[in-house]
């Protein structure tokens, strides 16, 4: 079976896309490992164009439904992660291919284009003691894991908006949250912002750089040095909550796409990438705002555009052969 | 068989769980660790986690929702 699009992830884009490519009657591979999103462990989504509260459980169950309502023309592996996709089949050197899809169940689908809308993946701070107190104290999801953490002094890593909420939901469960930033200022929302400076339970620590993570069975504290000192200290603590953004999925198309310094897939207006039917939205490429809105146009974008290349493509070939 | 799931309220991957046995038409009981201490220091106890979900299928504890392997223990 040669698809028109397989489309790679289940976030905003990838379901913007979708909906996009069964409207043209694109015969479409949908492949991921969940429906949501990064927002799916968000518990109210406030910003979601049309809903004013809104679960991200909810809103993944609602981008599931929607792609599969379209069951005649949309395909959906799920859950099915791709690991490698390959320019197959061209008709000269890197033009009009064919695509391969390889997935970790071993599985190949083959594609005339592909959308990537594979998203980010949480930074790890990638310090000692992270990975051996992975779930032992470290710990990635505060809306998950804070009551967990009841009765303890905790940290958290990031004074972006996800780390300023982090600290919000362990405020009713921990004695005491520290807030540890790299720079000397918070990043996040004023509102959030203001509401943690004036709790006493919270204590800001800037300029602070992560050196180790500490414990025996279980995290008991956490090394840091002061970037602007070099002072080297040491907070006694029983958690830690990660939240220093995000890195883009998009090594499985590294060798064929033009990848920026952060990770993230360089896109022009058509969403279209450095490769010839390779198209992609959302958090894996170079947009400046990580927002589940615009991952959704941009999903639009690259599905039309999709559209827009396998129409070319049928007019090109012929064409081609004379030459 | 028995299955028992440590959960807390705001969990999306305990929710993930908890609809795919009800998908699947799984019995289980639920603890809620937010509140229970007792069950949340059980769940430490059989884990060495401190995380959630953990789901305790007839002794055999999987931490946190991964549905092939559900699948695989529950064989549905």
């Amino acid at each position: 079976m040669l698809y028109d699009v397989i489309i790679v992830g289940g976030g905003p884009a990838a379901t913007a896309a979708a909906v996009y490519t069964a409207r043209k009657q694109l015969k479409t591979l949908v492949i991921t490992e969940s429906f949501g999103g990064q927002s799916i462990v968000s518990d109210d989504i406030q910003n979601w164009i049309g809903e004013q509260h809104i679960s991200g459980f909810d809103l993944a169950k609602k981008f599931e439904e929607h792609v599969r309502s379209f069951g005649d023309i949309v395909e959906i592996k799920s859950p099915e992660k791709a690991i490698k996709i390959s320019a197959i089949k061209c008709e000269r050197a890197g033009f009009s291919c064919d695509f391969e899809v390889e997935t970790e169940l071993g599985n190949r689908y083959e594609g005339k284009s592909i959308i990537m809308t594979a998203g980010a993946r949480r930074r790890k701070l990638g310090i000692p003691g992270e990975e051996a107190f992975n779930g032992k104290g470290v710990a990635y999801c505060s809306t998950c894991d804070a009551p967990l953490f009841s009765g303890k002094v905790v940290a958290v890593v990031g004074g972006g908006n996800a780390g300023l909420e982090a600290i919000i939901d362990l405020l009713p469960y921990a004695t005491k949250t520290y807030l540890l930033i790299r720079g000397d200022s918070l990043k996040g929302d004023e509102s959030t912002q203001n509401e943690i400076k004036k709790n006493p339970k919270v204590e800001i620590i800037f300029n602070a750089i992560t050196d180790e993570i500490k414990g025996i069975s279980m995290v008991t504290g956490l090394l840091y040095h002061d970037a602007v000192t070099n002072e080297k200290k040491e907070l006694a603590i029983g958690g830690i909550f990660v939240e220093i953004g995000s890195v883009p999925n998009s090594e499985i198309v590294k060798d064929l796409v033009k990848i920026d310094a952060f990770g993230q897939i360089v896109v022009d207006k058509f969403s279209a990438t450095s490769y010839s039917g390779i198209f992609a939205a959302g958090d894996i490429t170079d947009d400046p705002f990580k927002q589940n809105n615009i991952s959704a146009g941009d999903g639009v974008k690259a599905a039309l555009s999709a559209y827009g290349y396998l129409l070319q493509l049928k007019k090109r070939s012929p064409a081609t052969e004379k030459q | 068989m028995t299955i028992k799931i440590y959960t807390t309220p705001t969990c999306v991957y305990c929710k993930m769980a908890k609809e795919f046995f009800a998908k699947n038409n799984v019995q289980y009981e639920e603890v809620n660790v937010a509140v229970d201490a007792t069950a949340r220091e059980e769940m430490i106890q059989k884990s060495g986690q401190l995380g959630v979900p953990v789901i305790d299928i007839n002794g055999t504890i999987t931490v946190g929702f991964d549905q092939v392997k559900l699948s695989e223990l529950l064989k549905v």
